[in-house]
């Protein structure tokens, strides 16, 4: 072990079991992105008094999230023995004086807002948190620092077996680090499965220097968010992977490109790069080891093909985000021409596992083909949208009903998208499948990067798609026309089709389009069509329910439907008329008509009057 | 967030920049950051300060959704265009602001009192469909909810 590191870890180690044995209450309030959405500042805001105003002897801190995010915001109080956790959900703003009253002041517990115990024994009225529906099964590797520590305290960190996996690393030869990532069959988690190994491998064997590391931190899947998960509850996790993957490459320095989107993650990461580099894990002379290697955090600015690795490279360099043409690829000619390797968030977070507990151990967690455990996240129709760590080979359906709690209001599973836009949809009979690479691969499409969202029977699949190819549309950099005018082109034929102008050539027309843009430079190009392939696999009846009854099974695409007072005398029209952003719903004798020639379909009457107002098929 | 820069303001605020390959992103974002917009003249500066052409950072600027090219409104609202919001009525909302507002996506009024944004998802799935009103989450909006917000922001209210 390295004496400076053995000194480091030491005092931190020390300073962490001095605060947690401070005979102090220890609340830790989850504030990520996810609780800030639902007043977790505010939270933290009227903790902070209620406990100075009582003046109790509570310490506050703040962690990332547990992912329990559709019960924001979680907090965790540890008592002043240090004997016992419990985990609490929901402690919006107006609940903390009851909070701080129940659980603070009279000491006692709240078991109708308690998830579990996560320290301690459970209680008659309060199970442990591992024995929670939502954590059963979950496998926290990757998250097992996440609402546990401080992010930004490096000391939590360290004082977890942070860092020991980068100092092995120092100790050995880039070949044999590299033997064990590919021992341990570590994949890419960004999408396409790669292994780490091997991109690593040809990093170390590139001719030229100096050379560059790049985590791809741009999460552009709608729906996904397991990376800002790691950046928000974990960003030394990730700091650490780069560098073991800096000692495998010998290279010298690293970006994190982190979307705009994601402004606490940014913020995360940059308190943590600069604590390492406090510490002298990150810069020159790394440890005394002689080794130099340092991180810059780079913020995006709005480009979906950003996350593309040579489109996240152009952009780096000053160029408008566009992917490149590969060859050369960025192990040759990646960041400023010079050798460059590319990997996601997750990716790199999992290599400090894999030094740490060797590659029998990480690789031991299943017995599936895809090695480790994966983040998901999960929403769309379910009752629970949150984000899971579990190893490959869990069902899509076991994860929906487990971790998503189902569907809303028990409407039947339509179908879902395993991961982003380019990933397509499955349909619920596929919902069989096993989370894992192959059976995807084996469909024409990814399991992509994490984020898995449902759709139920009263989503239009036409409108899925249109929705799917007009992201595709506004995010296409505009190199190639296959993409740019293909997507343009697919959007056209869906909205016709939605509107009622569909016709039976459109779906030859779609092969067309399928076939062509294949040959576009980039994935996002030639991935495009694949939610339109398959949903013309899946739900074909549906597209020709359309084209020939001019009638949508799903009654929701509003170019098929009509709106129509059917129950004159509701006393919730005048509201519904007033509510109306067109003026639409004009008065007519004793009641009320909606003008069809204004009404944009919006459905604000309908929430406004549900007794009044009827949607009808606007063509049958 | 100061008014009309000026070209020596601008010059100091991106002195630090170099001719390196790297510094044009973070010179738009901290330039935005500190006018609310890249303005033309912060194009021509910066393209002299990084050795470059006006051409080249336009180029930039209209590529990256996040750049605006003309000062923000003063109350604006962003949709959020994700797919779990669309599954739950996003595009009916987008819809109802968009004519409340009278104004496309990514348009604001005349006088610069609002405007109305596209808005990507960034895992606050659970409070879908949602918009931000100057940057706070509006969570489990109706589209009649839309529309009342819609025109308190635009001063109907
Ligand atoms: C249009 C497009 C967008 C992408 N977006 C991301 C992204 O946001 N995050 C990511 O890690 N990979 C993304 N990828 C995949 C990357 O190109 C690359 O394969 C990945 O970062 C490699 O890392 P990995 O091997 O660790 O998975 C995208 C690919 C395409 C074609
Ligand atoms: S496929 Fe689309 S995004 Fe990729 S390079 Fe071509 S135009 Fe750009
Ligand atoms: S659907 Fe919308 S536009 Fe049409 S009548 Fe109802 S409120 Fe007005
Ligand atoms: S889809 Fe709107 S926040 Fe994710």
């Amino acid at each position: 072990m390295n004496d400076r590191f053995t000194a480091i870890a030491t005092e931190a180690r020390d300073r962490w079991e001095a605060a947690r044995a401070s005979g102090r209450e220890q609340v830790s309030l989850c504030l990520d992105t996810s609780s800030l959405a639902r007043g977790g500042a505010e939270t933290l805001a009227a903790l902070q008094q209620a406990v100075a105003a009582k003046g109790l002897n509570v310490d506050i801190q703040t962690t990332g999230s547990w992912g329990f995010c559709w019960l924001e915001p979680t907090v965790s109080v540890r008592s002043a023995a240090g004997t016992r956790t419990v985990l609490y959900h929901s402690l919006t703003p107006d609940r903390v004086e009851e909070f701080v009253q129940s659980v603070l002041v009279e000491a006692g517990e709240l078991p109708e807002l308690a998830l579990g115990v996560v320290e301690g024994a459970p209680s008659d009225q309060v199970g442990m948190l591992d024995d929670h529906p939502f954590m059963q099964g979950q496998i926290r590797r990757l998250m097992a620092n996440c609402g546990q520590i401080d992010p930004e305290n490096i000391d939590h960190y360290l004082a977890n077996g942070g860092y020991e996996g980068f100092v092995k690393s120092l100790d050995m030869e880039p070949e044999a680090i590299i033997e064990l990532m590919l021992e341990s069959g570590l994949g890419g988690r960004g999408g396409a499965g790669f292994p780490a190994g091997r991109k690593w491998d040809f990093l170390r064997n590139a001719t030229a220097e100096p050379r560059y590391l790049v985590c791809n931190a741009d999460e552009g899947d709608p729906g996904a968010w397991v990376n800002r998960i790691l950046m928000e509850g974990d960003p030394h996790l990730i700091i650490e992977g780069m560098l073991i993957a800096a000692m495998a490459t010998n290279s010298v320095e690293g970006y994190i490109y982190i979307r705009h989107e994601y402004p606490l993650s940014i913020e995360r990461m940059n308190v943590a790069v600069e604590q390492a580099r406090e510490r002298g894990l990150l810069g020159e002379d790394i440890l005394g080891s002689g080794k130099t290697f340092d991180l810059v955090v780079f913020v995006g600015a709005g480009s979906y093909v950003c996350g593309e690795e040579t489109g996240l490279i152009n952009s780096i360099d000053g160029y408008r985000g566009m992917p490149r043409i590969r060859p050369p690829f960025p192990a040759q000619a990646g960041l400023w021409n010079l050798p460059t390797n590319v990997n996601n968030v997750e990716t790199y977070a999992n290599a400090p596992l894999v030094l740490r507990h060797g590659a029998a151990w990480w690789s031991g967690v299943s017995d599936d083909e895809a090695k480790g455990t994966k983040m998901f996240t999960i929403s769309g129709a379910v009752n629970q949208p949150g984000c899971v760590e579990i190893p490959f080979g869990l069902s899509v359906r076991e994860l929906l009903e487990k971790y998503g709690a189902g569907t809303p209001d028990g409407v039947p599973l339509k179908g879902y998208q395993p991961g982003g836009p380019l990933s397509g949809v499955l349909s619920a009979e596929e919902a069989d499948l096993p989370l894992t690479l192959a059976p995807f691969r084996d469909r024409g499409l990814f399991l992509g990067s994490g984020g898995i969202v449902f759709f139920d029977e009263t989503t239009s699949v036409v409108d899925l798609c249109t929705y799917f190819l007009g992201f595709a549309e506004d995010e296409s950099c505009g190199r190639c026309t296959t993409c740019f005018q293909g997507t343009q082109r697919a959007v056209e034929i869906l909205r016709r089709i939605g509107s009622g102008g569909g016709r039976e050539s459109d779906l030859d027309k779609f092969e067309d389009l399928i076939q062509t843009m294949t040959w576009s430079n980039c994935l996002h190009g030639s991935f495009a069509m694949t939610t339109v392939k398959l949903a013309l696999r899946y739900f074909r009846e549906e597209f020709e329910t359309l084209i020939r009854e001019k009638r949508d099974p799903t009654r929701s695409l509003p170019g098929m439907i009509t709106y129509e007072v059917t129950s004159p005398g509701d006393p919730a029209l005048p509201e519904a008329a007033a509510i109306c952003p067109t003026e639409a719903i004009v008065e007519a004798g004793s009641s009320y008509d909606i003008v069809d020639e204004l009404c944009i379909r919006c459905g604000a009457c309908a929430e406004v009057a549900p007794d009044a107002v009827t949607v009808r098929d606007r063509f049958v | 967030m100061a008014a009309e820069p000026t070209t020596r303001e601008l010059r100091e605020l991106v002195a630090e920049y170099e001719f390196e390959r790297g510094h044009l992103l973070p010179a738009l974002i901290e330039i935005q950051e500190h006018y609310g917009y890249v303005s033309r003249e912060a194009i021509e500066v910066l393209a002299r300060q990084l050795r470059t052409t006006p051409a080249l950072i336009y180029g930039a600027v209209s590529f990256y959704a996040d750049f605006r090219t003309e000062p923000p409104p003063e109350r604006e609202i962003s949709w959020c265009s994700g797919p779990a919001c669309r599954l739950r009525g996003g595009d009916r909302i987008r819809e109802a602001l968009q004519r409340t507002l009278d104004l496309p996506l990514d348009g604001q009024s005349e006088d610069g009192a609002y405007g109305l944004r596209l808005g990507q998802c960034n895992g606050t799935c659970s409070e879908a469909p949602q918009v931000w009103v100057d940057g706070e989450v509006v969570g489990g909006l109706t589209v009649a909810g839309a529309v009342a917000l819609a025109r308190e922001v635009k001063g109907d209210a």
